[in-house]
């Protein structure tokens, strides 16, 4: 992998950099691709909770379900033996509401197997059906992928069988796009567990963090980890089989032992999920509140391209929406947690980064795409869709995100700056989904579970499956290279900790262009 | 309905379970959620529900079908 190292924040990466020769007829390690200045806009779209296995499991020369050997295809219950027949879905696989519903009691004796939702000889149930959400959290997911077997994802979920669920969706448009452009089939998503967590990785690289959480009103949302600091410790009274129910554990917490913030917190900026403080500001969340995070003060990929005077944006689906008339569901259903930079001191509210580089993309990001076809977008955007069309399961159904997504798509192909664009289309985790094949070994935080990436530009190998092992952080690695920025002290760990298991570098994207 | 039942109920329609604890009378729990809403369960089966999201929470317990103060 090459990097960029300019303006590099670390002292190693400046020591290697001032150590290598340089020659003005050659490319040199840690170069920018060749190239790479031919992309002059970059567009990342962040849909929700699908693992590649379950969105494109089939995709002709993807590394897909019919390459899985038959041990991965097997899940394992809480003992290490194998399941004989999966758990039935509890409460039923359909969303409540919906109709007519697939009960708990049609999933019973399912083989331990994958099993395709859509299926008309099986459950046929469309991909415009909303269907039952799953655990997906830091801990569970390291437990779930067990090692890379990823043999234990019903034996550690909430939701039976669900976990081993996927849909044939060879007949959705985004199916259509990737065949057009380029799938990545080996990108994995960059921490460990939920959209809180991976929306931070998406940004800063890093693990927020509470301090003297111990000494606060969040002391008891600190988890209980097993000696081995990666699973959670299990209650006494927890089902030993995952044919008897959902797991117990002593403390399922969302910061780490050491107070890191791991699973869902709040932002401590409206809009959040915890009201202001009674009498306080208004454009706060109320910092006395368990779940309400402190700001945070970590670098982020926003901080580097402000640094470098790189335009950029963040648009998020009913923003100004849900600040001036609430959240509604089922539409827009705005999540809070989704929206990574209002978390950070330096995009509090008041601030001039705040009013530049956090925008509303409108209801059904009409904002967003106006945006794009008068061709005024910043060099980087980031996209994020409102709650109903960002493909979660629970409260979001495939079709509706696909669409919306591939239309968005299809707006940016048309744009004025379409010519030097560069697209990614991805998922910011896995939902609690099983995937067949091993996240690379990295550091502490991640990667985990393998997710979908979609690689879109006029440059992009048309027709194209990419092999190349790429993570979330592939994104800032991309970003970071084009624009010359600082690099972000999560990378260079991850980078260090990929190479330390022995295992080949996370890419910058580039393996799916080509720019020459 | 018990805490464990509503946590299974919510967190199935897709709105995470951020934080569980005991109340302060040690009576019941109280539950938080994603989308802002709360959950006092008593160890009697009583349930109240507030906070910003509880319209979305009432409407996957059932019951309570509606919030009671919201």
């Amino acid at each position: 992998m090459k990097r960029s190292c300019g303006l590099a924040l670390i002292s190693s990466t400046l020591a290697l950099c001032a150590a290598a020769p340089v020659s003005a007829s050659a490319a040199q390690p840690g170069d920018p691709p060749d190239g790479i200045s031919k992309i002059e806009t970059v567009v990342v779209i962040f849909a929700e909770n699908r693992a590649f296995d379950n969105l494109y499991g089939h995709f002709p020369g993807a590394e897909g379900i019919d390459k899985a050997s038959p041990e991965s295809l097997q899940q394992r219950d809480r003992d290490g033996s194998v399941l004989s027949e999966l758990p039935p879905v509890w409460d039923g696989l359909t969303a409540k509401g919906v109709t007519p519903p697939v009960t708990q009691a049609m999933t019973e004796h399912l083989p331990n197997a994958p099993f395709t939702v859509n299926d008309a000889k099986g459950f046929n149930v469309p991909l415009n059906v909303i269907t039952h959400d799953l655990w997906h959290r830091y801990y569970q997911n390291q437990m779930q992928i067990n090692g890379g077997k990823n043999d234990m994802f019903v034996a550690w979920g909430d939701s039976g069988a669900m976990p081993m669920s996927n849909w044939d969706t060879s007949k959705g448009d985004m199916w259509a796009v990737a065949q057009k452009y380029v799938l990545a089939d080996h990108f994995f998503m960059g921490g460990f567990g939920g959209s809180f967590f991976n929306h931070q990785w998406l940004i800063c690289a890093c693990a927020p963090y509470y301090a003297d959480a111990d000494k606060n009103p969040a002391k008891p949302s600190i988890a209980v980890t097993d000696a081995s600091g990666t699973a959670l410790k299990v209650a006494d009274n927890s089902p030993k089989s995952a044919r008897d129910g959902i797991p117990k554990f002593v403390s399922d917490g969302n910061l780490t032992p050491d107070f890191y913030a791991v699973n869902t917190m709040q932002p401590p900026y409206q809009p959040s999920g915890n009201d202001p403080a009674p009498g306080g500001d208004p454009r706060l969340a109320d910092p006395g509140k368990p779940t309400t995070l402190p700001p945070q003060t970590e670098p982020t990929i926003g901080d580097m391209l402000s640094l470098k005077h790189v335009s950029w944006a963040w648009y998020s689906g009913a923003w100004q929406y849900t600040l001036e008339h609430g959240n509604h569901t089922p539409i827009p259903n705005f999540q809070y947690h989704h929206q990574p930079f209002n978390y950070y001191a330096n995009f509090a509210p008041g601030t001039e980064a705040r009013h530049e580089h956090l925008r509303d993309a409108g209801l059904g990001g009409v904002s967003f795409i106006q945006a794009i076809d008068d061709g005024v977008l910043p060099q980087v955007s980031f996209y994020k869709p409102q709650g109903n069309l960002n493909e979660h399961s629970g409260y979001a159904d495939i079709q509706a995100g696909d669409h919306h997504i591939a239309d968005v798509v299809a707006h940016l192909e048309k744009s004025p700056q379409w010519p030097h664009m560069l697209v990614v289309v991805t998922y910011d985790e896995n939902g609690g989904i099983w995937d067949h094949v091993a996240p690379p070994k990295g550091d502490r935080w991640g990667p985990g579970t393998r997710i979908p990436a979609i690689i879109i530009s006029p440059f992009a190998k048309h027709g194209y499956v990419d092999h190349t092992p790429y993570d979330t952080t592939s994104i800032l690695r991309f970003i970071t290279e084009r624009f010359e920025l600082p690099v972000l002290h999560g990378i260079v760990v991850r980078d260090k900790a990929v190479a330390a298991h022995g295992e080949p570098p996370l890419g910058d994207l580039t393996g799916g262009l080509d720019l020459n | 309905m018990d805490a464990d039942r509503i946590v299974a109920l919510v967190t199935a329609g897709g709105i995470e379970l951020t934080d569980r604890r005991r109340n302060a009378s040690n009576d019941g729990w109280s539950l938080s959620f994603a989308n802002g809403a709360t959950v006092e369960v008593g160890d009697d089966g009583s349930a109240r529900i507030g906070g910003k999201g509880a319209k979305a929470v009432a409407r996957l317990l059932d019951p309570p079908a509606a919030p009671r103060n919201a």
